[in-house]
Formats: C-alpha cells, sequence, structure tokens
C-alpha cells in the first residue's frame, strides 16, 4: 500500500550546469502584480486598435512587467528599451525565419557589402521614376479617390524590391503578392505561417531561373552582387535571396508613409507648416517614427541571467521592447501624445552608437535596425538602412506634396491606426484623399 | 490603368481577415476538433488562441490528439512556449532533471511563493524530505482511522437537526450537493490535521486556498491572490511563533504520538544548519494546502461522477472495495484536475526535429500523456478494468512495462507528487465511507449543469467539477 522507501532520496544528483538557486529569482518577496490591468488584455483587441492605454498603465507603473498569459517582460521605457537594443552580450534578436518557424531557409545575405551597394545603388537610380509613376496612377484611380496607404504607402517598398531584384515588371504583382504573404507569415497564426512557407518556396523557384541567368549574365542589381559572394557552405542559390529579403522586409518605410501621411493628414495644420517648407518633410519623418512607428514590439532573448530593472532575468527570457510605449515616455519627450513636426526635443539626424545624437533622443524605429556603430558612414559602405529608408520617404512624399499640394482627407472618410493582427505593424491601411 | 498590386492591397485592406488575438471557437461535439485550417498535405493546423478558448476546457482531448499525431512538440508563438504532448517524451523530460530543470521563473506567480516546485537538485531533496514522511509510509498507515473517523463525522453532520450542509429529504429519499457536504471540506480538514492548523481555521483555509489558486499569475485575480498569501503569511506566522516554543503532535486512535505535525516539524527542522525562515514554513504551508485540498476534492467529486455515469462499473466496485483503488487511479487517468507541468530546458535540445532554445518554457501536458493511445487504449473511455493500466503501489520511478504503465496525474520522478499517497488514501476510505450510507445512489440530473445541447451532462473537461448533486434511498439508521 504504501511503502516508507518512496520516502527517502538516497540518490542526489548534481544540479545542472550553471544552475541557481531559486531563491534569487525571488527579488520580490511577494510578486509584483496589479489590478490596474489583467494581463490578458495584452493580447487582447484593444491592443489592435487602440494599444496606447495599455502601453502606458505598464510603462508608468510596471516598467519591466512579466506577463504571465505571454510569457514574458514587458520593456517600455525609453531609456530600459534602448538599452537592451543596444547590448548585444546580454540579449540576442531572432530571425524573421525563426519566428516563422523556418530558421534554415536559406542564409541572409543582408550583411554582405555587394548586396547593400547593390540596394542602395538600384534604389539610389529608381525611386523618382518609380515614385512618378504612382502619383500618376493615383491621379486614374477609380472614382477620383485615390487610397494613399495602399497605392502609394504600400506600393513603393514593393515596387523599389522590384527594382532592387531587376524583375521584369510584368511580374511584379505576382512577386508582391508572394512577398507580403511571406511576410506574414512571421506571426503566430498558424494559416498564415503555412501560407507563409508556400510563399517562400513559390517565391525560390520563381527566382532560380533569374539566379542562373545572373551568374551568366550579371548585372548591376541584388541578385548579381548576390551570386557573386562567396559562401563558406556552397554557392549563392535562390532560397538564399529570398532569406536576404525576408530578413531585410518593407515594414517600416510601408508603415511609416502611410502613418506620416495618416498623421499629417489628420493635423492639418502640421501639414500646412510642412507645405510651406519642404525641408519639414524629413522632420515630419522623424517625428512619425517616434510619435507612430509601424513596428510596435521587439523581441530580444536574455543570453544568459542578466540582473536588470530590479529583478534577475532567467536565461531564454523573452524581452518584449515596446518602442510605441518607449517613444512616448514622458521622462524623454515633452507631451510625447501630441504630433508636432518641428518637435525641438528630437534628435534631427541619424543618431550614431546610440539612440541620441547632439543630446537629443531619436525615435525608436525597430525595422531599420539599431543605430550604425560607424561614427561616420564609412568610404567602403553604402548609407545605413535608417538614412536609406527616411532619403526614399522624404523623396517620395515631396513629389507627391508638389503634384498635389491641396492634398487632403476624403470626404467622409475617417482613416484609423490599426493592426490587422496581434503582433504585426501598426499603420494606416485605408486612407483616401482627394485634391 | 490600374494599380498593379491587387492581390496586396485585397491583404491590406480586409482588417477583419483572422480578427484579434482573442476570438470566440465554435463549440464542438465532445471528441471532436473544431477545424482551424489544413496545410497543403493536410495536416491539421493549431491556432493558439484555442488555449484561451471555452471549447478547449470543455472539450480538450481531441486538440491534444491533434497535438500528439502531428506536433509531439507544439511552438506556440502567442504564448511563447511549447508544448509536450506525448507519454514518454514526458515522462523522459521529468526523470532528467539536469536537462529540464524546473525553475520556471516562477510557477505559482509568487502567489504560492518560494516553494519546492520550483527547487532542483538537493535543495529540492532536502526540503521535501522534511515533511514528505508525513504523507507516506508509517506515519500515514497510523492516522488511517483518524482519517475514517473524520469521514464519518462529516456525514455525521446531514443528520443534525440544524442541517447545515443543507441536505434535502423528499419522502424515502434524500438529496445532497457532495461538494457542500463532503468532498470541499474533507481533504481541508486531513490537511489541516496533518500541518497542525486549528480545526476552527479550516474555512478561513479554504478561502485563502480558493483565493490563491484561482489567482495564479496570468489570471484576472492574480492581484487577489498575492492579497490571500499575505493573510495566510499574517497567521502562519502567528502559528509559527507558538509552535517554535511549543510543538504540537499527531497521535494515532490509541492516543500515541506519532510525530510532530508538519508545521511544527518545519519550525524545528535545520537544513543546511540554520532553522527555517517564516517565509520559507508560510510558502511551504501555502503548497501543502494547495496540493492536498483542491486537488483531493477534485479526485472525490470526478471519480464518484464518472462512477456514478458508468453504473455496472460502481456495481462492481461496491461489492468489492478493493476496487476502489484502481478505480481512483483510472479516474486520475482519465480525468485530472491538474493540467501538466512547467519545465525549462537548460540547454538547447532538439526534440522531434524542432530546435528549443535554452531557457524556453515547455509544458509538460499531463493530461494528454494520460490520453496517448500508444499507451493507453481508447483513452477516452472509461473503465476502471483496463488492464493497460498500472494501479499498485505508486512509485516514485513510475512504472511503464509489461503492457501497463502508471498514470501522470502524479509525474514521475524527484517531483512525484509527495502528497499522491495520502490523497490515494483519502480518496478511497471516503468513498469507502460514503458508499456505506448511498443506497440506490444516482445523480440528481436535473440540478447538473447540463452540456450545450442542455440535456446531456457537462464533460469534465479540465480541472473538475464544481457540484455533483446526488439522490440516494435512506439507509436505516
Amino acid at each position: 500500500m504504501t511503502d516508507l522507501r518512496y520516502a527517502e532520496h538516497d540518490d542526489e544528483p548534481l544540479p545542472a550546469a550553471g544552475y541557481r538557486t531559486y531563491e534569487v529569482y525571488q527579488r520580490e518577496r511577494v510578486a509584483e502584480s496589479s489590478n490596474l490591468l489583467a494581463p490578458r488584455e495584452l493580447i487582447g483587441d484593444e491592443m489592435l486598435t487602440a494599444p496606447y492605454r495599455l502601453l502606458t498603465i505598464l510603462r508608468e507603473h510596471h516598467p519591466c512587467y512579466r506577463d504571465w498569459v505571454g510569457n514574458r517582460f514587458w520593456i517600455t521605457r525609453y531609456d530600459d528599451v534602448t538599452s537592451i537594443l543596444t547590448d548585444d552580450a546580454n540579449y540576442e534578436s531572432r530571425s524573421k525565419r525563426w519566428f516563422a518557424g523556418r530558421p534554415d531557409l536559406g542564409r541572409d545575405l543582408g550583411a554582405e557589402l555587394p548586396v547593400l551597394w547593390a540596394q542602395a545603388n538600384r534604389i539610389d537610380a529608381h525611386v523618382v521614376p518609380i515614385v512618378e509613376r504612382m502619383i500618376d496612377d493615383l491621379d486614374d484611380e477609380s472614382g477620383g479617390k485615390p487610397d494613399l496607404a495602399s497605392a502609394f504607402a504600400a506600393r513603393l517598398p514593393l515596387e523599389l524590391w522590384g527594382a532592387v531584384l531587376d524583375l521584369p515588371g510584368a511580374d511584379l504583382p505576382g512577386f508582391a503578392a508572394r512577398y507580403w504573404r511571406m511576410q506574414r507569415g512571421c506571426g503566430w497564426d498558424p494559416r498564415a505561417q503555412r501560407d507563409g512557407w508556400a510563399a517562400a518556396e513559390e517565391l525560390a523557384r520563381y527566382l532560380e531561373p533569374l539566379v542562373d541567368r545572373r551568374r551568366v549574365e550579371p548585372g548591376d542589381d541584388l541578385i548579381s552582387a548576390a551570386v557573386r559572394v562567396e559562401l563558406d557552405d556552397g554557392p549563392v542559390a535562390a532560397a538564399d535571396i529570398v532569406a536576404t529579403i525576408w530578413e531585410a522586409d518593407h515594414e517600416t518605410l510601408h508603415g511609416g508613409l502611410a502613418n506620416m501621411w495618416f498623421q499629417l493628414l489628420t493635423n492639418p495644420e502640421q501639414l500646412e507648416g510642412v507645405r510651406h517648407d519642404r525641408r519639414l518633410v524629413k522632420f515630419a519623418w522623424l517625428e512619425t517614427m517616434r510619435h507612430s512607428p509601424p513596428v510596435h514590439n521587439a523581441a530580444r532573448f536574455a543570453r544568459h541571467e542578466v540582473e536588470r530593472f530590479g529583478r534577475l532575468l532567467p536565461a531564454g527570457a523573452l524581452l518584449q521592447c515596446s518602442a510605441a510605449a518607449a517613444n512616448r515616455d514622458p521622462r524623454v519627450f515633452a507631451d510625447p501624445d501630441a504630433f508636432l513636426v518641428e518637435r525641438d526635443d528630437l534628435c534631427q539626424r541619424e543618431p550614431r552608437g546610440q539612440y541620441r545624437a547632439d543630446g537629443l533622443p531619436s525615435g525608436i524605429a525597430l525595422g531599420l535596425g539599431r543605430p550604425s556603430v560607424h561614427p561616420a558612414v564609412p568610404k567602403d559602405r553604402p548609407r545605413s538602412t535608417y538614412a536609406l529608408v527616411r532619403d526614399v520617404a522624404v523623396q517620395a512624399s515631396r513629389m507627391l506634396l508638389d503634384a498635389h499640394p491641396g492634398i487632403r482627407v476624403a470626404e467622409r472618410s475617417e482613416p484609423v491606426l490599426r493592426s490587422l493582427r496581434l503582433g504585426e505593424m501598426f499603420a494606416c491601411w485605408r486612407l483616401p484623399v482627394e485634391w | 490603368m490600374t494599380n498593379p498590386f491587387d492581390a496586396v492591397r485585397a491583404a491590406t485592406i480586409d482588417p477583419d481577415e483572422t480578427g484579434g488575438a482573442r476570438t470566440t471557437f465554435a463549440h464542438m461535439p465532445i471528441g471532436e476538433a473544431v477545424d482551424m485550417g489544413h496545410a497543403d498535405d493536410g495536416t491539421p493546423l493549431i491556432d493558439p488562441r484555442i488555449f484561451d478558448s471555452s471549447e478547449f476546457r470543455r472539450n480538450p482531448y481531441p486538440y491534444y490528439r491533434i497535438l500528439r499525431e502531428h506536433y509531439p512538440v507544439f511552438h506556440d508563438r502567442l504564448h511563447n512556449c511549447y508544448y509536450v504532448t506525448r507519454y514518454r517524451d514526458i515522462a523522459a523530460g521529468y526523470f532528467d532533471e539536469v536537462g529540464f530543470n524546473t525553475i520556471p521563473k516562477g510557477s505559482s506567480s509568487g502567489v504560492l511563493g518560494n516553494t519546492q516546485l520550483e527547487l532542483s537538485g538537493i535543495e529540492h531533496r532536502r526540503r521535501r524530505n522534511i515533511y514528505g514522511r508525513h504523507l507516506v509510509g508509517a506515519a500515514l498507515t497510523k492516522r488511517l482511522p483518524a482519517l475514517r473517523q473524520l469521514a464519518r463525522d462529516l456525514i455525521e453532520q446531514w443528520w443534525e437537526p440544524d442541517n447545515p450542509k443543507g441536505v434535502e429529504f423528499d419522502g424515502n429519499t434524500v438529496v445532497i450537493e457532495l461538494g457542500r457536504c463532503f468532498a470541499n471540506e474533507f481533504p481541508i480538514s486531513v490537511v489541516a490535521q496533518v500541518l497542525g492548523i486549528p480545526q476552527d481555521a479550516r474555512e478561513q483555509f479554504t478561502w485563502w486556498y480558493d483565493a490563491m489558486m484561482s489567482g495564479l499569475g496570468g489570471s484576472d485575480t492574480h492581484h487577489d491572490g498575492l492579497v490571500a498569501r499575505a493573510d495566510l503569511e499574517h497567521y502562519v506566522a502567528s502559528l509559527v511563533g507558538q509552535r517554535r516554543t511549543e510543538p504540537t503532535y499527531l497521535y494515532d486512535d490509541a492516543g500515541e504520538q506519532i510525530c510532530m505535525d508538519i508545521i511544527s516539524e518545519l519550525c524545528h527542522a535545520e537544513i543546511d544548519g540554520d532553522v527555517m525562515s517564516t517565509e520559507e514554513i508560510t510558502s511551504f504551508v501555502a503548497l501543502v494546502v494547495g496540493g492536498g485540498g483542491e486537488t483531493t476534492r477534485g479526485a472525490i467529486m470526478n471519480l464518484w461522477y464518472l462512477l456514478l455515469q458508468h453504473p455496472e462499473q460502481y456495481a462492481v466496485v461496491i461489492e468489492d472495495p478493493d476496487l476502489w483503488r484502481p478505480a481512483f487511479h483510472e479516474m486520475l487517468r482519465h480525468s485530472t484536475s491538474i493540467g501538466g507541468q512547467p519545465r525549462h530546458n537548460t540547454f538547447d535540445v532538439e526534440m522531434h526535429g524542432i530546435v528549443i532554445p535554452a531557457g524556453s518554457l515547455m509544458h509538460m501536458v499531463d493530461v494528454s500523456a494520460n490520453h496517448d493511445d500508444s499507451v493507453f487504449a481508447e483513452p477516452e473511455r472509461f473503465d476502471i478494468f483496463r488492464s493497460d493500466l498500472y494501479s499498485d503501489k505508486i512509485l516514485r520511478s513510475g512504472h511503464d512495462k509489461d503492457g501497463r504503465s502508471s498514470h501522470m496525474a502524479f509525474g514521475v520522478g524527484p517531483h512525484l507528487c509527495p502528497g499522491a499517497w495520502i490523497s490515494e488514501q483519502e480518496s478511497v476510505i471516503g468513498s469507502q465511507v460514503l458508499s456505506e450510507v448511498f443506497r440506490n445512489v444516482r445523480i440528481e440530473v436535473e440540478r447538473m449543469p447540463k452540456d450545450l445541447d442542455g440535456a446531456a451532462l457537462a464533460p469534465i473537461g479540465l480541472g473538475s467539477i464544481r457540484e455533483l448533486w446526488l439522490r440516494f434511498d435512506v439507509a436505516e439508521r
């Protein structure tokens, strides 16, 4: 029936390598909790449409909130978020393909200099004609109410990928649809994930003949540059191109453009200033990156046990770094919820090495990577992604403003910002305009 | 000319395509999974939002079947965790204390406190040994008569003139709610005795316990859980003050001292050359109250619910009271109230082709292991005579050979539930005592919660039933 033997423990196995007593995790005698929000709200619908109420609670009351539902720590203050994003020694990021469940699909060539040069050069050479064409097409939109969100903001980064890869124009819609499906496969939704896998495979099949052709007929495009890169583990294949464009993504240019125009059009006094002084377009972009960044969160994982924020963060812990919350941290920005193009407490140039320059903080724009570690652009490198995307967005927006100085939100339309699915970018998806 | 990106536009301007992160899943017939889509090769997909749904709590097994068959390690990217669902993977994980550590970054989320659930190796063993022996072996055997008496005393209250248990008399029959009349109180009384908590504090304990268990991290009432914990600590501190100087003892039915009660024992035990802090003792008490109260309550309730729905099996059990034990274990296999245990992998591991980075949260789903049909045939069938379930002496090493396997409700390995033996005794003895009173007992179907069709009895699903209305004939007294 019962047996004393089982109450006695003869063997005492050695603790695991690096084992720490649990007590060290108990910095607070009784754990933190809040009556201000329930953790399930953090995966609720409010986070899709109006996340700032909850993010403000976290930032002001629980700057390192342990979310038991999502099994993560929410980091929401500006200085905390930037300190994590710039700390490679203690935190690691994981690739988009890891989140998509396809970590072994291809090799990311995004750090190879020839690839970066090809990307920058092709973008610089093609951005003007592409934007001219898009503006022409806007005029032809059916019903005379062109939608800036889909016909301008969403389209530009995909057109640029077409230029960077030198794709035949007729292939572009097919490429764009697959590229988009692939990018949406990085979240938690299993249907989207499978769809993303299928799209990635279709893209690889589609790119295969292009890759083969560029081996013998090199051009100045990204594929040609990529096939010349020598890797230790075999020649560059179509899957590597897919991995590279998957990791590079489109979100900040797409969402940033949509959100900037949303903010300008719904804050006419700010638009008025930009209209009178085109120099301000750049500042509108920077303020958008701060006020309405399209990519709200970045995940970092503790490489090992880290003592921070009054806590001991265990190895492997997921830190949800919220740019949305941090960029509206009142400790850093005055009147943080206001969209002010000529804000004087926002850094007006590309920060280097850290998130501040001239002693001023910049908006955290997660999609653009962290600030370049180079104190100045080295001779052998193109300018950073941060600068490249900013220049494209500013150029395109100036051209649009030149073509249609009287641009305004279409009557009876009420554009909003939202995420389509939890964890996806927070952007304006419909922005009908008239002039 | 039209925009050449119609496909993209379609995708970007349909915000209702998938809705939010929370969604409502259709309720399905028991045993059938809601269609969450399929991969091209026909593999059913699992939408991680299902784990938060009422459909899943009511009807979990078809989903676990999909996981076992298609995703033995399932990466839930919404909740940032992995589910391990096959019997043998879970058992292997439980035995590998080094590779799958129990530092769950606070599974009890500060509500229970620093409990041994979250300790490993020597730290775990030294603490567990202090009180483990109260719940097993001679210390338990000597107390069985007292346990039986406690059950009889509770039943005596049914007939008291002021009717404290709300017993209803209807002609020659009696209607009771088993929880209120017996199951809610019996385990907590046993636990209170073993711990050395005054009996008059039992109700307060029940309340603290409920608040703490429903207030674990992730719940809406986490804050209330922590408040209850603080209250409990205040109370335990006063007990500890007394017991440090005046220990109290457990006695057998002859009035002989068996040993100190657990709280007194903890007050005098030394670990690593130091007595235990009040904080540590409180956490012990919280864990034992939690582990010993609600789980056994659920066991008694589920056991009677299942048996009475299988009257042919019940008929055999009342003829042969030795069968209460296999019935108890089959109930735990079929419908245990604790879903599983968290672990964290110490190193990067690859399981079934999935690479899991070190430090990931891995849910070992005991409920799924118990329904693994590579171990238990027709796992959804409740059958106390099944030949593939091991229901002899509970073993720390578990049992998985010769075609018989132990269920995973108590786990296996170093963290095997220390209350397994006493809980088995409580359920078996309690049920034996009840069956002596019950004549022609049947479920009072009209009073019971129904499934969605409004006719069938509600399934147990995950957890345990909250109320069980019974009608039986008055016995001659």
